[in-house]
């Protein structure tokens, strides 16, 4: 394990193992994982239900704490972080983008999209805003309430709220697991987007070989090991490595 | 699935803790109230009931009876009644009581108790309310029977020989046993002294035969015996039914109780109210959660009728173990309430608590119906929602702000508004107050859900300056109107009553008090059981900043017709300078001069401690005859009448020399002090410094009669506080549970902003700030309607007369109380919130 941290990295885990209950009922959710999520790209993850995907994934982003090993956010090692500066790194370097429950049904569109701003007192830069929401094609609905808008809209407020506080890195766990498909393609590819035209780096963990065509990369675990890794996919490419994978 | 089961039991246990908890509170809260006002109101009546439990009807004297023969106006039932009802068949037993002023003499002469009652001792042990606690019964003519207390003043025990004043002159008498009665030492407020009937005749009738009342024992069919009482009794007599007796008894018994009877039933109803409340509140709650997980169990094929029916058998259940527990933790509260009044010096009558089968039959009625209610309505509204609607997460509710609702809520506080205001204008009218409360309470439950919108709306801004958790906080505490509503209400009843008590109660009392202190009374008494030595007199006289004094010697002496009357020796232009005594007609010259007599006026006042010739209505002109020491009857005519309010400290008043030839040498007793006006404090300290040495003499403030109208207010303000506060206690256990249960409906919501970068602390802060919303919410409401109905209250005693003002000190307390009760109730949600594992409550489904 190298301690020299490659800065190209926006996020690692080395040797991460997770571990649940112990004795007989011991599961290892991740079994000595070590990856990095370079700077500027769009990760995908996938495997099979119970693989580890979102253990990995809430262990990167400082939401869980590993068993073993260390994780880095850009170049801080979070496993040393306490619970409130954890809580601050999660609040000033990391976006989030849930299945769902992404929202707070008393604030607006707007006022949820800025929340992560809010809590850190920071004021959004309004041109980075108003572009970030028209790239959403959200500028129409900002004063409403979640409950006023359809699923896909909910999730659209989702990634302009994790994109307009431009963080280090966003974690996003199957943002697309409940919507169809129109809504699927058009949140896919404002990620893309955010990751081709901004720079912005996204991990998403999907179940989906057409979500996770829009990667540049995809990672296969099972079992809580990765065990396969493709560049460039394409729909095909990941239905082929996925059925190689022998589930 | 196994372990969804465990969490789903676990999560089930809470809500179960927490609505059993509700139940058990509420119902205890109840049932402490219920057993407070037992336990008062038998302090109060003392022991009447139960000591005269055994008679079955009483025969009194009608008004048809009087003896109107000059100022004896005094009812009695006569003698020959007694025999007729002995010979009535049906009648087992039969007693007259004979009741007349008596007092015992100490050793050195001085009198023991100067309100003491003599009394007949009944034979029939049933019949007679007082018991014997030692020695026998008294028999002939040279025995008594003296109450616990009175034989420790006179300090005279089993087998001593003692004095006795009666109205048939000084006697001595052996004492033969002590009696109680029941709990207490006396039957009559300054001690009881029991003669033998023949011996109570002679000396309490001054051998007119008659009696107060009399008692019956019966057997068999109580209506043919009243009949036949009634055939062969004159009409002069009626007959009443044991328990009427024993109501009016008990009635005399206190006047107090008068005064708290309504207070106490308001409080028993107010606690069935908030009982309800939280109950009804946390079940609402609770059924409507189960109801959203339930729509799984639909979806397996449950039918909502299945489920409905084992909730309200689930609420039931709860019901009756819980509003067990609760009479039981009500016992705990009652004891532990009175104990901690004791701690502040704050007794309230009776003490212990008596569990009664209606306390408890009402508490568990109130606890398993409140209760069934509670789970019926929620589970019927839930049990409408859609499926698809009960699936959603816990959204904003739009309930309770519908445009009906608006209109009907606005009406009925409007209406409350102008009739409360009606007062104001046109005098306080119980109609216009009535229906003003009632309407400002409808009004305030219904439009309770906007009033908290409204407050949302207000407060917003506010909190935003405290940032996004104080924006927030302020959004969650009406994400559910009508249920924060339902808990803030909880405390609006309590804190509307403490306000207008306190706010109301004080101004009251301040207006009696003044108003009393306007009549008639000195700055000071200076008093003694026995006597005062005529050097402290003139070191009274001398002490700096009394200008004026009036020294008293008093006495009992006797009327030709038997009765008991109060004498002093005093000078009316004295008592005029010394306690602003006024002469309402006839002349101050004419009683110094020995011409004649001054009596008090009653117009005025209900009546005397002591009968008196004034008493009864005799005025000037009349002629009082009074039984002189060597037997003689001296005719005295009434030549003076003064304002009645300083009767029970001087009575009948007479120059030295008349007063000699009644009553023999006396001792000075009394000293009426007047001083310079705003030098009472400094005064009375001085006063207090030249009575040391001199023991058994003290110094009271003059202003008797306001210090008791005084003390009777700060007790029952301070009473009904102490109840109220209770009110408040399950206010804060219902913010308690709602906000518990609300965390525990957001916990996704709360994972998800821990997520998102907010820390524990803010969620901490965030919760807090809701659960103090809450509280400032019912606070601000309780206390407005509080304040507006004491505003009115007050400018109509006021009347122009007296300037009221409100005491801010009280108001701005209350104020702090109430938001204490929000920051108390947030410290456990508070913890829960940032104890929340932040992925389970995300990944919960
Ligand atoms: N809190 C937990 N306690 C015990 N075991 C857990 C817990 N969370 C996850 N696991 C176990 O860890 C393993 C990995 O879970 P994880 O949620 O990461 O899977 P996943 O790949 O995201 O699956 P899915 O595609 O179904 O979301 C599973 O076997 C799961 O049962
Ligand atoms: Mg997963």
């Amino acid at each position: 394990m190298s301690n020299a941290v490659q800065t190209s990295w926006a996020a690692q885990v080395h040797g991460a193992a997770k571990i649940y209950g112990s004795g007989e009922n011991e599961v290892r959710a991740l079994d000595h994982v070590t990856v990095g999520f370079e700077k500027g790209a769009f990760t995908a993850i996938m495997g099979p239900s119970g693989s580890g995907k979102s253990t990995l994934m809430q262990c990167a982003a400082g939401l869980d704490r590993l068993t073993a090993g260390t994780a880095f956010i850009g170049d801080v090692d979070i496993t040393k972080l306490g619970e409130k500066a954890l809580t601050l790194l999660r609040r000033d370097k990391v976006g989030f983008i849930f299945q769902q429950f992404n929202l707070l049904p008393t604030l607006t569109a707007e006022e949820n999209i800025t929340f992560p701003l809010d809590l850190a007192g920071r004021k959004p830069d309004p041109a980075w805003m108003t572009h970030v929401v028209n790239t959403v094609g959200l500028s129409d609905r900002l004063h409403h309430k979640p409950s006023e808008l359809s699923g896909g809209q909910q999730q659209r407020v989702a990634v302009a709220r994790a994109l307009v506080e431009r963080p280090e890195i966003i974690f996003a766990d199957e943002p697309t697991g409940n919507l169809d498909s129109t809504s699927s393609a058009e949140i896919l590819s404002f990620m893309e987007g955010a990751v081709k035209e901004f720079g912005q780096t996204v991990v998403m963990v999907t179940h989906d070989p057409v979500a996770a065509s829009h990667a540049s990369r995809v990672l296969f675990l099972a079992d809580g090991r990765i065990v396969d890794e493709l560049m460039a996919p394409t729909r095909d490419s990941v239905l082929d490595r996925m059925r190689n994978l022998g589930d | 699935m196994f372990s969804y089961a465990l969490k789903s039991l676990r999560a089930n246990i809470t809500r179960l803790v927490a609505t059993a908890l509700a139940v058990i509170l509420g119902i205890g809260f109840l049932a402490s109230g219920l057993m407070l006002t037992d336990a008062m109101r038998s302090g109060l009546t003392g022991d009447v009931e139960e000591q005269y439990q055994n008679v079955d009807f009483a025969i009194i004297a009608t008004a048809s009876s009087e003896q109107s023969s000059g100022m004896d106006f005094q009812l009695t039932v006569p003698e020959s009644v007694l025999a007729t009802a002995r010979a009535t068949p049906g009648v087992e037993a039969a007693a007259g009581e004979i009741q007349a002023d008596a007092r015992v003499l100490r050793p050195d002469g001085t009198t023991a108790n100067l309100r003491s009652q003599g009394r007949s001792w009944i034979a029939d042990s049933e019949l007679n309310p007082l018991s014997l606690d030692e020695g026998s019964a008294p028999k002939g003519s040279a025995q008594v029977v003296l109450d616990r207390k009175l034989a420790s003043e006179a300090g005279a025990s089993v087998g001593d020989t003692v004095s006795v004043q009666t109205p048939a002159g000084t006697k001595q008498f052996k004492v033969s046993g002590i009696s109680s009665f029941g709990r207490q030492d006396a039957l009559d407020d300054g001690g009881t002294i029991s003669f033998s009937e023949e011996t109570a005749v002679q000396v309490l009738n001054a051998g007119t035969p008659g009696f107060s009342d009399v008692l019956l024992r019966t057997s068999g069919d109580p209506a043919t015996v009243q009949a036949a009482l009634e055939e062969a009794l004159p009409t002069s007599v009626a007959i009443q039914t044991g328990e009427q007796f024993v109501s009016d008894a008990a009635e005399s018994a206190s006047a107090f109780i008068s005064l708290l009877r309504p207070v106490l039933q308001g409080f028993a109803y107010l606690s069935m109210f908030v009982a309800a409340f939280v109950i009804f509140n946390t079940f609402s709650v609770v059924v409507t959660q189960r109801f959203r997980e339930l729509a799984l169990i639909r979806a397996v094929g449950g039918t909502p009728a299945q489920v409905r029916r084992s909730l309200i058998f689930e609420g039931m259940a709860i019901g009756v173990v819980a509003s067990a527990l609760g009479i039981v933790v009500g016992a705990g509260l009652a004891i532990g309430l009175q104990a901690l009044l004791r701690q502040f010096d704050l007794e309230i009558p009776g003490a212990g608590v008596k569990i009664s089968t209606y306390t408890v039959v009402l508490c568990m009625l109130i606890g398993v119906v409140v209760t069934t209610l509670s789970v019926i309505v929620p589970a019927f509204r839930a049990g409408r929602t859609k499926p698809v609607e009960a699936m959603r997460s816990s959204a904003v509710d739009t309930s309770g702000s519908s445009a009906v609702r608006a209109v009907f809520g606005a009406i009925f506080l409007l209406g409350a508004i102008a009739l409360l205001l009606a007062n104001r204008f046109v005098g306080v009218q119980w109609f216009y107050l009535t229906f003003g409360a009632l309407f400002l309470f409808i009004g305030l439950f219904i439009g309770g859900p906007l009033l908290a919108r409204l407050f949302a709306i207000l407060v917003r801004p506010i909190m935003a300056l405290f940032g996004m958790t104080g924006r927030l906080a302020a959004d969650n505490a009406v994400r559910n109107p009508k249920r924060t509503a339902t808990t803030a209400n909880a405390l609006v009843i309590g804190l509307f009553l403490v306000t207008l008590v306190t706010v109301s109660g004080e101004a009251m009392k301040t207006s009696l008090v003044d108003q009393l202190s306007s009549a008639s009374s000195p700055d000071f008494i200076v008093s003694s059981q026995g006597a005062i030595d005529p050097k402290l007199v003139s070191s009274i006289d001398k002490t700096p900043g009394v200008t004026n004094t009036a020294a008293i010697k008093s006495s009992v002496a006797v009327e030709s017709t038997g009765q008991a009357t109060f004498v002093s020796a005093a000078s009316l232009d004295e008592l005029t300078k010394s306690a602003g005594l006024k002469v309402t007609s006839g002349s101050s010259d004419a009683v110094a001069s020995g011409a004649g007599i001054a009596v008090p006026d009653f117009s005025n006042f209900g009546g005397g401690a002591l009968s008196s010739p004034g008493a009864i209505g005799a005025g000037l002109g009349d002629v009082v005859i009074l039984r002189t020491l060597d037997g003689q009857e001296l005719s005295l005519p009434i030549v003076a009448v003064y304002e009645g309010s300083l009767e029970s400290f001087v009575g009948n008043i007479m120059n030295p020399e008349t007063f000699k030839s009644v009553v023999g040498e006396k001792p000075v007793s009394q000293v009426f002090v007047r001083v310079e006006p705003g030098q009472a404090d400094a005064v009375g300290q001085d006063l207090e410094k030249v009575l040391q040495g001199y023991t058994g003499v003290e110094v009271q403030p003059g202003n008797f009669i306001g210090q008791i109208v005084g003390t009777v207010f700060d007790f029952l303000i301070a009473a009904v506080n102490a109840l109220l506060a209770m009110s408040v206690i399950v206010a804060l256990v219902g913010i308690v549970n709602t906000m518990t249960l609300s965390i525990f409906e957001r916990r996704r919501e709360l994972g998800m902003v821990r997520a998102l970068g907010m820390t524990r602390q803010q969620v901490g802060r965030m919760v807090r700030f809701e659960a103090v919303l809450i509280g400032l919410l019912g606070t601000l409401v309780g206390m407005g309607a509080g304040i507006l109905l004491s505003w009115v209250v007050i400018s109509s005693i006021a009347d122009g007369a007296i300037d009221l003002s409100f005491n801010w000190a009280r108001v701005g307390l209350i104020f702090l109380v109430g938001i204490l009760v929000g920051v108390v109730a947030s410290i456990l949600p508070a913890r829960r919130a940032t104890r929340l594992n932040m992925l389970d409550a995300m990944s919960e489904a």
